[in-house]
């Protein structure tokens, strides 16, 4: 156990049970479900979960909150949380199984999420009706898939690069096509 | 032409609002509840939950409401451990 | 010596070729800028009017409009980049390459007449972007800041209201919430003192949520008066500093003794930056 006054558990809740909730919570687990996971009552985790991201802002050196993003990724091997699963379609199962297992799949939803909201949509929404995947399995990928894609870029800037350039341009038409073009769209050299 | 560019943008914007005020965000809405008063009775002798005996445990007949270890919090306190 | 580096060296097609292209490039921007602009005057009033009609506690049906008038300008931005990547940047390479070398006097002249047509192009272009930029900051300030201290006054008079109107589920015995809580909390009655669950309403946890914000409204011309002093002034910054975290105690009394925590943070971090 750290000597780290700011990794003291907070009413009993850990750094790792706090980073778990908060990934099961964007999956659509209710603030009870939580506490009732957690084995607290609501007051206890609305408290922790006040607090704990005051211990990460009052941390200049970045340990705790990154010590948060790892035990977000690994929220689904809490074993607190482990047979916790908010209901999901069967495909909606298997795409969020496939994105934290393809990284291909992972890096275009991403894209695919950020073009969305550059054409006025929610596109934690848009992955959600259209793949069935949640904003917390969403970001467990993300946080799981983070320290490759940075070895990936260290590797091979440009192919990273061509490869989000090509994901980018794919939605940016599909979107585009969707509300009828883009504003300039006529507009020529 | 002209005129066909200018209902082309503003039938984009109107579009975009539409969608903006009409289309589902991801949380769902939130619907403003009213503040409440509540009480969790003891589930296993149906006793209302006493202050002298903490937020832990039952006060009579022992019943664990909390698994946890309450630490000093904001309003919740070291002290409020059964 | 040989009389090679002064042969005369004539590209009337080149000078003409870059003439047009000049043209072209800042018609194609003029189109783009007159086009952004209209699309901004547009979409203004809608913009404020969705704001204005958001229930929504995070205003997320405007951050979505917003995100989608900016994605346009942004769009706009990239087909400029690109453009200007394809025909201006790359010709100027090709032409370069056509040309006589630097070194030559005939070469000199050509290379300053690319030169002068790169300088034009690429000046051009840095106006449109200054008015994209414009344009994006008028669209982001469109709907006003919101009033936090209008909303926050609200939600005092709200509690003000109701902090007697609540009784214990266990003694039916009146109770009276001793101060706001911005989150679930126990509270205990006075007569039984049985624990009962006190959850404040949506209304009073966006006060929680919002008091950064409003603190920093507060204390805004604090702000501006350390960040208009130049050089920067760190005593200046620790006034406002020190100021906006009071506000926000004030607001949240409860979280006053994890703000000084913070508070303490900013301090270090602050001497840091302005040893550096």
């Amino acid at each position: 156990m750290s000597d780290n006054p700011l990794l003291e558990p907070i009413h009993g809740i850990t750094l790792e049970d706090y980073s778990a909730a908060c990934a099961k919570m964007g999956s659509g687990l209710s603030e009870a479900d939580i506490a009732k996971a957690l084995g607290v009552e609501v007051p206890v985790w609305q408290e922790a979960n006040l607090l704990w991201p005051e211990r990460m802002k009052q941390d200049e050196t970045f340990h705790i909150v990154t010590l948060f993003g790892q035990y977000f990724g690994q929220a689904d091997q809490h074993p607190k949380f482990s047979n916790l699963k908010a209901a999901v379609s069967a495909e909606g199962g298997a795409n969020t199984d496939r994105i934290k297992s393809d990284k291909s799949f992972y890096e275009e939803l991403e894209v695919a999420r950020q073009v969305a909201y550059e054409y006025g949509l929610d596109g934690a929404q848009w992955i959600a009706d259209k793949y069935g995947i949640t904003l917390g399995d969403f970001q467990i990928a993300a946080s799981n898939w983070n320290a490759q894609i940075h070895q990936d870029i260290a590797a091979d800037f440009e192919g990273y690069n061509e490869r989000q350039a090509a994901y980018k341009a794919k939605y940016q038409q599909l979107f585009a096509d969707a509300q009828g073009g883009n504003v300039a769209d006529d507009i020529e050299f | 032409m002209a005129e066909e560019k200018d209902n082309k943008l503003l039938s984009y914007l109107e579009r975009l609002k539409q969608q903006a005020a009409t289309q589902q965000h991801y949380g769902g809405d939130i619907t403003p509840e009213k503040a409440k008063m509540d009480m969790r009775d003891c589930p296993k002798c149906g006793a209302g939950r006493a202050f002298e005996k903490g937020l832990t445990a039952c006060a009579y007949c022992g019943f664990v409401f909390m698994e946890v270890k309450l630490t000093d919090g904001i309003n919740i306190k070291k002290e409020n451990n059964s | 010596m040989f009389g090679f580096f002064n042969k005369k060296y004539d590209n009337p097609a080149l000078l003409e070729e870059m003439k047009t292209r000049q043209e072209r490039w800042f018609a194609f921007l003029d189109k783009l800028e007159a086009r952004m602009l209209e699309l901004t005057t547009a979409a203004i009033p809608g913009l404020k009017e969705i704001f204005d009609q958001d229930t929504d506690p995070y205003k997320r049906a405007h951050s979505n409009m917003l995100q989608g008038l900016l994605g346009q300008i942004n769009h706009m931005r990239q087909k400029a980049n690109d453009i200007q990547e394809e025909q201006i940047i790359d010709f100027v390479y090709q032409a370069e390459a056509t040309v006589p070398a630097v070194t030559s006097t005939v070469g000199r002249d050509y290379h300053n007449r690319i030169m002068n047509f790169r300088m034009a192009c690429l000046n051009r272009h840095y106006i449109f972007d200054e008015k994209l930029n414009k344009c994006m900051q008028r669209l982001q300030q469109a709907a006003g800041e919101r009033n936090l201290e209008a909303a926050y006054q609200e939600q005092l008079r709200a509690f003000e209201s109701i902090r007697d109107k609540f009784s214990c589920q266990q003694c039916g015995g009146n109770i009276t919430i001793e101060k706001m809580f911005f989150i679930d909390t126990y509270v205990t009655c006075p007569f039984c003192h049985s624990q009962n669950t006190f959850s404040p309403s949506t209304g009073a946890r966006m006060v929680l949520h919002d008091a950064r914000a409003l603190a920093e409204q507060r204390t805004a011309h604090l702000r501006r008066a350390y960040e208009e002093s130049n050089p920067r002034d760190p005593e200046r910054e620790k006034v406002y500093l020190r100021a906006m975290i009071d506000e926000w105690s004030k607001i949240i009394p409860d979280m006053a003794e994890e703000n000084e925590k913070f508070y303490e943070r900013l301090l270090r971090e602050q001497s840091f930056h302005h040893f550096k």
